[in-house]
């Protein structure tokens, strides 16, 4: 009697402590997935207010650019001396045509009287010669007119009037898309530019990230905590059972958090594109090629709902193989350590206890998303530092963003630890197989 | 289960049957993989060349394209050049102020002190005869008789033309012309080669034949698969007889390893980027740029492997080597070492890494498939634009959106996935025929 008593306060002294580790953990594992969620949100609204399509790849952002330096352009327009002189030169020329096409006209054969005595007349009084001698003095007068500020505002007026007609005629829809995405985004954000925008989301990422590694180690604590209870409690085999449901529990919980919350991130960017056009700079800065975050049940989520039924296959197997066997195998065990003997012995819990190893393929998807981030990193800097210009004229800057998350960190964490586990399992619960 | 329990004649003469039937279907999925592996080399061939006929360099970064287009634009301009009235009335404004001044200094020259009689009789009768004033009135009316001049229609006609052909041999500059004459000889070489003669009927034609491709080798896959499943199937039909287990799965090892080598060649993830189009106004005027690629390519696992040794970073290679160890290396020793603890002694067959190889392995080659699987996904991007535009009710038709949506996986993955996946029930099934306990 008091050596059960003995046993079962324990018992319940061990299940409470655990409990309450384990609410920790579940805490820390739900914060972390809201966290993720909410990253992803942001870095996804983000990327996609800064897309290129509304960037380098919007005529209407040409457009803006290209129209302000035209207008600067024209407003600065002044000529150089050498200018005048040139065009003075091509006044005078036109003038001196004139000059002999109007003395042609009159040199003509007159037949009328009248015509007669006004090409007498104007034989007497004009001099050709003279005239064009004063040419070159009319040509500069011209010009300098022309170049009377007066003038030349009414001149730039002018053209200014027929920049702004063809800027309008000049367009593709990204302006209004734009200009909806923005105003969408930033009421979200409750921000009204650009540079507060930028800002804010900085902030919030900056902080999410920080939360988001202290919840991830602390996740990773509990779990240690755990194991460190199996050390002290070596001897006492008469808890084991309990401890060993609990931390099943604890596993079960990692794997959840593991497979919800974000494991990759890719993030490619050109950060700045800088270029001369007309002696003025043109700057597009943080164009967002491509972007995308997925968790685990992201990337079976996007396989399943594809159209082509390859891709759905692929995710149901790796939702059976990532999601449901481990899950089915946790099961198994902790039917099989809780020890009735009818259960335990039962072919079903056996196989999905000790068998199924092979078919549980959560280590293989650590290593693969881990090839994975590798390769796709490689291939993406790859690519991106063939766009990386440095010129006088032009100057690209790329950067490639790709991370690891703390999704994955847990996900390997759970790998560990129910390896762990299982040579617990083994040891505790020698059955002969 | 051992061997010297066949020894009367029926099992003998079962098994040659056996032997027989299987092997005919082992042929079968031979003659399946080789076309599927003819018909994925064909399929890349085309897409190579469609991807070359429509790619971006011979379209939006064609200059080319680019100059028919601006020209068309830059002529109609020039035809219609207009000024509005406003313009009108300030350019007119500017004639008469050069008009006045004009005259200005006409005067001014005439009133010069003069030497010559002549110049003197001059000066007196223009003072007497010629108002300047009323020249000076009539400036505003002579500004818009010029005005009015320049802009009838034939001087406009006569001015564009002059400004057309100085637009024309910018136009027709040398090293353009030679360009252009390299793309084309290309071109034509690949319209040759499909008997096309433009663009859209190559389209067609290439598309076309990728669809037929598809859906063969779609057939021959399933093909093979169906052999699979009649083996499986002999399994369950033959569970009872012990005799001939050996000689199945040794037979069973044989498919796996045509399903392996096949599932290796063959293409198994089609990448597709592209612009979809591409349209705007400029100066009034539609530029339209259709179906860009970027990137139109298929690869098998032996491809990728290829792509990523060939990176220069470390780590690159490193996957591409570690992709090679799970998708190649893996899967045979897998296959060799499910042979040798069948039919090898007890001792080696106890080898803990024969056994490891045997049992254990074959979910590593599961990587690949993951590896893919997730490339795809992160490849294939359309879904983000897309899908968060529409939550804002704007069309991304009319936006130039770069799509990768036509990333797919290919046969060769199917091929390569029921290999894993027939490994992995290969080995379960040893476990249950071994003759040696396993665990």
């Amino acid at each position: 009697m008091k050596a059960t008593r003995k046993t079962i306060m324990p018992n319940i002294l061990l299940t409470v402590g655990l409990s309450l580790l384990l609410c920790g953990e579940a805490w820390f594992g739900y914060r972390i997935s809201t966290l993720s969620s909410q990253q992803e949100e942001i870095k996804t609204d983000y990327s996609v207010s800064n897309n290129i399509t509304f960037g380098i790849l919007s005529v209407d952002q040409w457009r803006e650019k290209m129209a302000a330096v035209v207008d600067e352009k024209v407003n600065q327009f002044n000529m150089t001396a050498w200018q005048k002189k040139e065009l003075q030169k091509k006044v005078a020329k036109q003038l001196n045509t004139l000059v002999d096409k109007a003395v042609a006209e009159v040199n003509k054969p007159q037949k009328s009287i009248g015509g007669k005595l006004k090409k007498l007349a104007f034989n007497a009084v004009v001099d050709p010669e003279e005239i064009k001698a004063e040419v070159p003095n009319f040509a500069a007068t011209i010009v300098d007119k022309i170049n009377k500020p007066a003038s030349k505002k009414r001149l730039k007026g002018i053209i200014n009037a027929k920049i702004d007609q063809l800027k309008k005629e000049t367009f593709d829809n990204t302006e209004p898309a734009s200009v909806t995405v923005k105003r969408h985004i930033y009421k979200k954000y409750h921000v009204d530019n650009t540079a507060a925008f930028e800002k804010k989301i900085n902030l919030q990422l900056s902080n999410i990230r920080k939360l988001m590694y202290i919840y991830t180690f602390g996740m990773i604590g509990c779990v240690l905590l755990a194991l460190c209870l199996w050390l002290l409690l070596k001897k006492q085999v008469r808890l084991h059972t309990a401890l060993y449901i609990l931390s099943l529990l604890f596993a079960f919980v990692l794997l959840l958090v593991g497979v919800t919350s974000t494991i990759i991130e890719v993030d490619a960017r050109i950060q700045s594109l800088n270029f001369t056009l007309l002696g003025e700079k043109l700057a597009f800065s943080n164009q967002v090629l491509f972007f995308q975050s997925k968790s685990i049940t992201g990337i079976i989520k996007s396989l399943v709902g594809q159209p082509k039924p390859d891709a759905v296959l692929v995710g149901i197997l790796i939702l059976l193989f990532v999601i449901i066997l481990p899950v089915l195998r946790m099961m198994g065990k902790g039917i099989l350590i809780w020890g009735r003997e009818k259960y335990a012995e039962n072919k079903l819990v056996r196989f999905l206890a000790l068998d199924l190893g092979k078919w549980d393929m959560a280590d293989v998807i650590v290593v693969g998303i881990a090839m994975t981030y590798i390769g796709l990193n490689g291939i993406l800097q790859s690519q991106l530092s063939d766009l990386n210009i440095k010129e006088e004229l032009l100057s690209t800057v790329t950067q490639n963003n790709s991370s690891l998350q703390p999704g994955y960190y847990i996900f390997i964490a759970y790998v560990a630890y129910v390896s762990v586990l299982s040579l617990i399992l083994k040891r505790i619960k020698p059955i002969e197989v | 289960m051992n061997e010297t329990h066949i020894s009367s004649k029926q099992p003998i003469a079962l098994k040659l049957l056996l032997i027989f039937g299987l092997a005919i279907l082992l042929c079968a999925e031979g003659y399946f993989g080789y076309h599927l592996h003819q018909l994925s080399e064909r399929q890349e061939e085309i897409k190579k060349d469609y991807s070359s006929v429509n790619n971006i360099s011979s379209g939006l970064f064609s200059v080319d394209q680019w100059r028919d287009k601006v020209s068309g634009i830059v002529s109609h301009q020039i035809r219609d050049f207009t000024l509005s009235p406003k313009q009108k009335k300030d350019l007119q404004k500017e004639v008469e102020q050069i008009i006045i001044a004009l005259i200005d200094k006409a005067e001014a020259l005439i009133n010069k002190p003069k030497k010559t009689i002549d110049g003197k009789i001059k000066k007196f009768i223009v003072k007497n005869f010629v108002n300047t004033d009323d020249f000076r009135e009539k400036a505003p009316s002579l500004a818009k008789d010029i005005i009015a001049k320049v802009y009838n229609p034939k001087n406009k006609k006569q001015l564009s033309n002059i400004a057309m052909s100085k637009f024309d041999a910018l136009e027709r500059a040398e090293y353009l012309d030679s360009t252009v004459a390299a793309t084309k000889a290309a071109t034509d070489k690949i319209y040759k080669k499909y008997q096309a003669t433009s663009n859209e009927e190559l389209n067609n034609k290439l598309t076309s034949s990728l669809s037929q491709i598809r859906t063969l080798t779609y057939n021959y896959s399933f093909a093979m698969l169906g052999c699979i499943a009649i083996v499986l199937s002999l399994w369950w039909i033959l569970r009872k007889r012990v005799d001939l287990h050996a000689t199945l799965f040794i037979m069973s090892l044989m498919f796996a390893f045509i399903l392996l080598f096949i599932g290796l060649t063959a293409s198994m993830i089609e990448v597709d980027a592209r612009i979809k189009t591409l349209d705007f106004m400029v100066l009034g005027e539609h530029v339209i740029f259709e179906n860009q690629v970027l990137f139109f390519q298929s690869k098998s696992i032996l491809d990728v492997v290829k792509v990523l040794i060939g990176q220069p970073g470390t780590d690159a290679v490193l996957v591409g080597i570690l992709i090679l160890v799970f998708s190649i290396l893996f899967p045979v020793m897998k296959l060799s070492a499910t042979g040798i603890h069948l039919l090898s002694k007890r001792k080696i067959a106890r080898n803990k890494i024969i056994r490891y190889f045997a049992f254990q392995s074959g979910k590593w080659s599961m990587a690949d498939v993951i590896v893919i699987a997730i490339l795809m996904v992160y490849i294939g991007l359309n879904g983000l634009l897309d899908s968060q535009l529409r939550s804002l009710n704007i069309k991304s038709d009319d936006l130039n959106v770069i799509t990768t949506n036509n990333t797919a996986l290919q046969p060769g993955y199917i091929i390569f996935i029921s290999f894993v996946l027939y490994g992995l029930i290969l080995s379960t099934i040893l476990k249950f025929i071994s003759p040696h306990e396993s665990h």
